[in-house]
């Protein structure tokens, strides 16, 4: 999957924003939304700070995008504009207030003994997100949910390969572990 | 209840790549944000110019031009959030109103068309589906329309105005 699936309609989306063709750019917001919005709900754990964060970026990208010095991997320059404004919203409010958000359907039929499991399983794995070290949660979800590969996440995060490897493995045990402890409460 | 060992870690991954819900007015926020200021190396402004911008529709000089030794003109882009429209056409008083003259494109939902102006100020709507007539919401009201239907005004001053 990676970040360079769509690399040819992003460098033209880019050329005609620099040209002045704002709605292009709501081309780019489009395509690139329920990404970056998903990774960033986990990555901050608070819905309405996630959504704060992805308009941030977004706002962020167009005012730098002279700086995209490769149009067709806009994506993954996006990302990386991302991944630093959750570390600076998770530093400064994810501890606060870490919102565990439902579905809405699946509360309403919490009666059921499948729903209620569910339920369980979703709190248990956002629980263990939560509980992981934000290093670890940040490589463990570009990594496993949104499918990098490890040189792409070096390019975001400026970290060495092994070390990113290090921190994916931990944050798997950690999960295993986490994820043991629901089972048994 | 749980799986052991990796599986588990498996199946959480595959709980955490589901769609997440976002405010479907994301976008569109977005798009108000960018339209409202100037922007440094994208849709500059020049001081002989203005232009209205804001939330949901906006007005922005996308290239300055001058025609001839007196005119000067410069491109607008006009823009509109219309997610769910089939068609939208720009209309107004530098297009006798007619929506064949300045049809919108779309991108996702963000609809946009360029037209010149020159120095002077303007009413204009959006005609929505062929038949909803809207105004710009993030431009001024036109108080003046005799055709009692809502629209907009933009104001392109003239050098030194």
């Amino acid at each position: 999957m990676g970040i360079d699936r769509v690399e040819t309609g992003d460098a033209e989306l880019v050329r005609r924003v620099r040209a002045g063709d704002i709605g292009a750019y709501g081309a780019l917001v489009a395509r690139y939304r329920d990404r970056l919005g998903r990774y960033a709900v986990h990555m901050i754990g608070d819905r309405e700070d996630a959504e704060e964060a992805l308009q941030d970026s977004f706002v962020r990208a167009y005012r730098s995008l002279e700086r995209c010095y490769d149009p067709a991997r806009f994506g993954a320059w996006l990302y990386g504009i991302l991944v630093n404004r959750c570390r600076t919203t998770g530093a400064r409010a994810a501890r606060r207030r870490r919102l565990f958000v439902h579905d809405a359907e699946a509360l309403n039929d919490a009666s059921h003994p499948d729903a209620m499991e569910r339920l369980e399983w979703t709190d248990a794995v956002e629980r263990a997100l939560a509980r992981l070290a934000p290093e670890y949660r940040e490589v463990f979800l570009l990594k496993h949910v949104e499918e990098l590969e490890y040189e792409q996440i070096a390019q975001l995060t400026g970290d060495g390969i092994s070390a990113l490897k290090m921190r994916v493995k931990r944050a798997r045990e950690q999960l295993q572990k986490f994820l043991r402890e629901a089972e048994h409460v | 209840m749980f799986e052991h060992d990796d599986d588990i870690v498996e199946r959480m991954i595959r709980q955490l790549r589901r769609p997440v819900s976002l405010d479907p007015g994301l976008a569109a926020r977005v798009m108000g944000e960018i339209a409202a200021p100037a922007h440094p190396g994208i849709g500059r402004t020049w001081p002989w110019l203005a232009a209205a911008a804001a939330v949901l529709g906006a007005v922005v000089i996308a290239h300055p031009w001058t025609r001839g030794s007196g005119t000067s003109t410069a491109a607008f882009q006009f823009v509109l959030v219309a997610p769910q429209a089939a068609s939208v056409s720009l209309v107004g008083d530098f297009n006798d109103w007619d929506p064949a003259r300045s049809p919108m494109r779309t991108a996702q939902g963000v609809w946009a068309t360029v037209v010149p102006l020159a120095p002077g100020r303007y009413r204009y709507a959006f005609l929505v589906n062929g038949v909803e007539w809207r105004a710009d919401p993030g431009a001024p009201a036109a108080k003046d329309d005799e055709f009692d239907t809502p629209s907009s005004v933009v104001t392109v001053g003239g050098r030194g105005s």
